[in-house]
Order: structure tokens, then sequence, then C-alpha cells
């Protein structure tokens, strides 16, 4: 029987190219848009590697050209913020703070293993405390780096896995110049700053020595405020650091609202892809339904001729699912040698896994929609009498 | 053996009902050559469908090869039409989109147990016997319509039933042509003992069968036998 589905569609090759082309590209858009969602979806399920409750941001723009000015300023309110009551814990950190728009990396290369690209983070002691970094093996940042000859890090499992392998990463030395290098000294499983949907991939956060460091600024403050405390505070604090400041430009955020605007940037496209993709596929299915239905009742004297030769009702019924779906297997195997370039080629850097996740969605998906599709058609032409369907030519 | 008893059809539409077939009692023998003649709509194609099993009677009883029809399960009808019955089209009825070889095999398709290899050799001599062999892998729309007739009588044939049914099997074929297809069928008739039963508008076909039976407005109002035409063939 297979045979013979097989010769009636290649004998109607011309009037099933058509059909066999929209369930390819069908599949191809499914495939992508499927590809990215299970990409976000994978991501957003994935730990973030730290907290933000009650966590602000405080974003200082100096308006002077004088750095030792500036630096004076940022001391005295590094000090100001310590004294509050309100204030659990503060951070100085680089600019690519957790949830914020800005990415900084950095090019990481051990022994044999070069150029490893790592989200770089910079941050203080209290940061861990603030964020509530959990850490796998090894230790925080701690006062006892001060007399430290190389620069301590904490990385995520990612970049421990991607530089080292399976070999235990504490107290390795990875070069920075000739004459300095970092210190692994502690081991984070996840650290994804930028935000819900970010990949998990390699990341390091260096400790900054604040006292040694005389010439720096840092424009991004973390402050933890106690469970409670909003924006009478907030409101009062900025008063008080502008009071120190100047005419400095000052921006406080809420990490929550942060995450939110940063989801957002993933989530709307998403959404959109997710409509134009439901409304491209209603649309096939609503084509692929009138062309099956029209198919079929084109064949009504067929069907009426096979039934008059001895086929039960149901075997009719059968053989126009069956046709479709060898229909949807040739569209298919087109797809599935397209999208399969995706993983093998690594287009864009998305795990196999999300592919192949994809892939095999898309194919359930599709022959769903297609066995939907012809199940009312092929219901009708099994239903048709025989002496009916013979009786029309 | 064809046995119709007290059968009438009514074809019931929204606003007409129209009587087909009323009071028929038919019985065929085994073996037997009938052709049924009479005017335009009198009912012959609807008497052919129910002898066929292709349509339910409104009342009345079918039996065929001594085995009465009971229920109107699709399952088992169509496995009786597949074993017993091999049917003739005005319109010929082939699928297009197949080989005329891949439209004689069409009956043993849904028959259980046999290969594609039985099949196609099965097929090929079907085709033999109406002499188109050299015609297997043609479209049906690269023949001629004695050669279509032809290859709907090699399937009709190829699951070697006890009765063909064949509804104005001439009616669109040129007299030459005609003759040729009644040959194939007399022969059938002859050699293999079939039962045929015929539907036709042509009075010299009618003459070659055994028996002749003629229906007006859904009866029956003749019915003769033809032996001494029977002779001359
Ligand atoms: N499906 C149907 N629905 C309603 N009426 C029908 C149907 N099929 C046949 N009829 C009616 O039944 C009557 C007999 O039809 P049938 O086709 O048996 O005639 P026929 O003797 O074969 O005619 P012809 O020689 O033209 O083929 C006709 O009046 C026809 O209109
Ligand atoms: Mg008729």
């Amino acid at each position: 029987m297979i045979r013979h589905l097989f010769k009636l569609i290649w004998n109607r090759k011309k009037s099933n190219f058509l059909l066999i082309t929209e369930i390819f590209f069908s599949f191809m858009v499914l495939f992508a848009v499927l590809s990215f969602v299970v990409h976000n979806v994978r991501n957003y399920t994935k730990p973030l590697g730290f907290t933000h409750d009650n966590v602000w941001l405080l974003s200082m723009r100096p308006s002077s050209d004088s750095a030792a000015l500036n630096r004076q300023n940022l001391e005295q309110v590094l000090q100001r913020l310590k004294s509050y009551p309100e204030v659990a814990n503060i951070s100085l950190t680089s600019n690519n703070a957790p949830f914020s728009f800005s990415i900084t990396s950095n090019a990481m290369t051990y022994g044999q293993v070069k150029d490893v690209q790592a989200d770089y983070y910079e941050v203080q002691d209290d940061f861990q405390e603030l964020m509530q970094v959990p850490l796998k093996v090894g230790r925080w940042f701690g006062p006892q780096d001060d007399a430290s000859n190389h620069e301590p890090i904490v990385i995520n499992q990612q970049l421990q896995e991607k530089l080292f392998g399976n070999e235990p990463a504490i107290g390795k030395l990875i070069p920075i110049t000739d004459s300095s290098s970092y210190q692994v000294i502690g081991i984070t499983e996840y650290f994804r700053g930028a935000g819900e949907f970010a990949s998990d991939a390699p990341a390091m956060l260096t400790r900054i020595n604040f006292a040694k460091r005389q010439d720096k600024f840092w424009e991004s403050l973390l402050i933890k405020v106690k469970p409670g405390i909003g924006v009478a505070f907030e409101e009062r604090m900025v008063k008080d650091i502008s009071g120190i400041t100047g005419d400095w430009n000052l921006e406080v955020s809420m990490l929550e609202k942060m995450r939110k605007a940063k989801a957002k940037v993933t989530l709307v496209p998403m959404l959109g892809l997710g409509f134009v993709c439901a409304f491209l596929i209603l649309n096939v299915a609503l084509g692929l339904f009138g062309v099956l239905w029209y198919n079929i009742s084109r064949r009504n004297s067929e069907i009426g001729l096979r039934r008059a030769l001895g086929a039960a009702a149901s075997q009719v019924y059968w053989q126009f699912i069956g046709e479709v779906l060898v229909l949807a297997t040739f569209g298919l195997l087109l797809g599935v040698f397209f999208a399969a370039q995706f993983p093998l080629l690594e287009v864009f850097q998305v795990d196999t896994e999300v592919y192949l996740i994809a892939l095999f969605s898309a194919v359930f998906l599709i022959y769903l929609l297609t066995a939907a599709c012809a199940f009312y058609p092929s219901r009708q032409a099994a239903a048709v009498q025989p002496a009916v369907a013979l009786h029309e030519e | 053996m064809i046995i119709l008893s007290n059968i009438e059809k009514v074809y019931q539409t929204k606003t007409i009902e129209t009587v087909a077939l009323q009071q028929v009692n038919l019985a065929v023998p085994k073996g037997e050559f009938l052709s049924i003649m009479g005017p335009s709509g009198c009912g012959k194609s609807t008497l052919l469908n129910i002898m066929g099993l292709l349509d339910e009677p409104s009342s009345g009883t079918v039996s065929i090869g001594g085995q009465e029809i009971r229920s109107y399960k699709d399952k088992e009808l169509a496995h009786i039409r597949n074993e017993k019955i091999g049917f003739v089209f005005q319109s010929y009825h082939l699928v297009n989109d197949l080989s005329v070889l891949d439209n004689v095999e069409l009956p043993l398709l849904y028959r259980s147990g046999v290969s594609a290899s039985e099949r196609s050799k099965r097929a090929k001599i079907a085709l033999e016997k109406v002499g188109l062999s050299a015609r297997t892998k043609h479209f049906p729309n690269q023949l001629s319509g004695g050669q279509r007739q032809r290859v709907a009588i090699a399937r009709a044939l190829i699951g070697q039933p006890e009765i063909i049914l064949a509804d104005e099997p001439t009616g669109n074929l040129d007299s030459v042509m005609g003759e040729e297809i009644m040959n194939i069928l007399l022969d059938l008739n002859r050699h293999d003992g079939t039962t045929i039963v015929m539907v036709t508008h042509d009075e010299n076909m009618a003459k070659k069968t055994e028996r002749l039976i003629r229906f007006f407005d859904g009866q029956q109002v003749s019915d003769a036998k033809v032996y001494a035409n029977l002779q001359q063939v």
C-alpha cells in the first residue's frame, strides 16, 4: 500500500509540488521560531547566580574633569551611604551591573586554550553578600587579597570548563601580561549578569581594590537597602549625595525594574514572532485544508471506484491520511536537511540541543497539523456512497 | 447466482421522491450472460449498483452466490465486492494518475495476501487477455476509448470474480470497438463461466447474449431467452 501511495504521489508530482513547498516553508519558519523560543526558555529556567531583592543601582556621571576631585567626592559618597541605617550593603561595580544594557568582555588564554571570551565584572568584597552569590568551590574576595601578588578572580562553571576542562581550577594562574596574572580563588555555578534570557556564557568577577587604585573611578554603585525601605529614602539619599557631589548627574534604578526592562527586550520580539508564526501556521493550515478538500472532492469518482473495487471506507480514509503524511514527509525531509545545517555549521551560538528540541517539535507539529487538516476531508471522502461518487463524473 | 427479490429503490431528496425501481424480482443463474435494456432513466444503473452492492435497496433482498446480504456493513460489502464482483463502467473510471498496469492491479491491492509481484504478474496476464500487453506503462489519457475500456475489463477480470457487472460498456465506443469489447465479454462468459450482467442501449449487442430483460419506469416489462441469436455468433 505504501508503494501504491508513493506511485500516486509521484505521478501527481506537479500538483503535489506546491503542497510540499508549503510544508517545507512552514517547517522552516516553525523551526526558526521554536529554536529562538527554546533557546530563551532554556536560558530563563537557569539560575541567574545572584538575587537582587532590595538592590538599587546608583549611576553617577561626574561633571568635573578633575579626577582627584571626583575621586574625593566618590569616597565621601561611599562614607555617607555606609552611615545610613537603611542601607545594608554597598558595592561599586563596573558599568555592566546586573540587568544593565552594557556588556564588557575579556579574552582569556590558558595554555593551549586561546582567547576564550568571558563576561567581565568588577565588584567589591561586599558584592557577594549584597547579591548573595553562591560559591561552589573556593572562597570569595576578602582583605587577605590585598597582599596577593596576583589578581584574584571568581569564575563561573562555564569559564572553568572552557579553560581547564575537568581539572580543578582553584589556584590556577591565568596570565594577563608578562608580569601579572589572574588567580582563580572561587567558582560559582552560574553568573548571568546580562539577565534572565542571557546564555550561560563564560563569566569572571574581579576584585575592586578601592584603596589601592587611587586613580580610578567607578560610575556604578549597587546599594542593598533593608526590607521595606522605599521611595522616601531614595529621595532623601539622592538629596544628601547631591549635597556632596554638586551638579553630578545622579540616577537611581531598582534592579527589579531593570530586570523587567531587560526581559522585555527578549519577550517582545518573542511574542511578536510567536504571533506572526501562529498567524502563518493558521494560514498554512487553512491553505492545506482547502487544497486537501479540493483534491479529495476532485477525486470523488476515484473514491467511488476504489470502493467498488473492494476498498472499505476505512481503507479510503487511511489512504488519504497516508498520502498527506507521505507528502508532509517529503517537505520535512527537505526542511530537516536545511535545518540540520544550523547546528552543523554553528551559525549562531546556540546549543545543538536547542536545535534538536526545535527540530523534533517542528517535525511533530507539522505532522500533527497536516494530519489534522487531512482528517476531516478524508472522513468526508470515506463517507461518500460509492454509487453516488461514481455517479459524479 | 444473483437473486433479487422485491427490490425497491426510492431516491429521496428534499423536494422530490424518485422511485427508481419497484417490485423487481430477478434471478440470474450462474454462468448466464444477461443483458438489460430500457429507456434512459428507467433504473438500469440503479439496478446494477444494487446487484453490485454499491447501493442499498430501500426494501427487498439481494443474495449473491447463495449468500443473502443481511447487513450492509461496509467492511463485509467491500470484501464481497472485491472477491466476487467485477465492474465495467460506461465512462471507464480509470485512475488517471496510475499507469495501465497499476490501474489493473487495483482490485488485488484490496485483497489480503497478494504480493506485489503476484499482482503485477496477474495484471500482465489480464492485459494479455484483452490484447493490451504493449500498453502496460501508458497512462489512461494516452489511450483510445476502446483501449481504456479494455483496461477496465482487464481490471474487472483480474480478481477472477464470479460475476461481472457492465454498465453500457460499449456506450462510448464506435461499432468496431464495441464489437471488440463484446467479444471479450462473450469469451469470458463462455470460457471462464463468468456470470455477466450488461446494461446496453444497443439491440445488436443485446442479441448476442443469452437472455434479455427490458425495463420501463423502474419495472421489468419483458424477459426473453435469445438463444436463437446466440447460434449465429
Ligand atoms: N443519486 C440519485 N438521487 C436521486 N435520484 C437519482 C439518483 N440516481 C438516480 N436517480 C434517479 O433514478 C432514476 C433511475 O436512474 P438510473 O441512473 O438508474 O437510470 P438509467 O436507466 O441508468 O438511465 P441511463 O440509461 O440514462 O443511464 C432516474 O430518474 C434518476 O433521476
Ligand atoms: Mg445508467
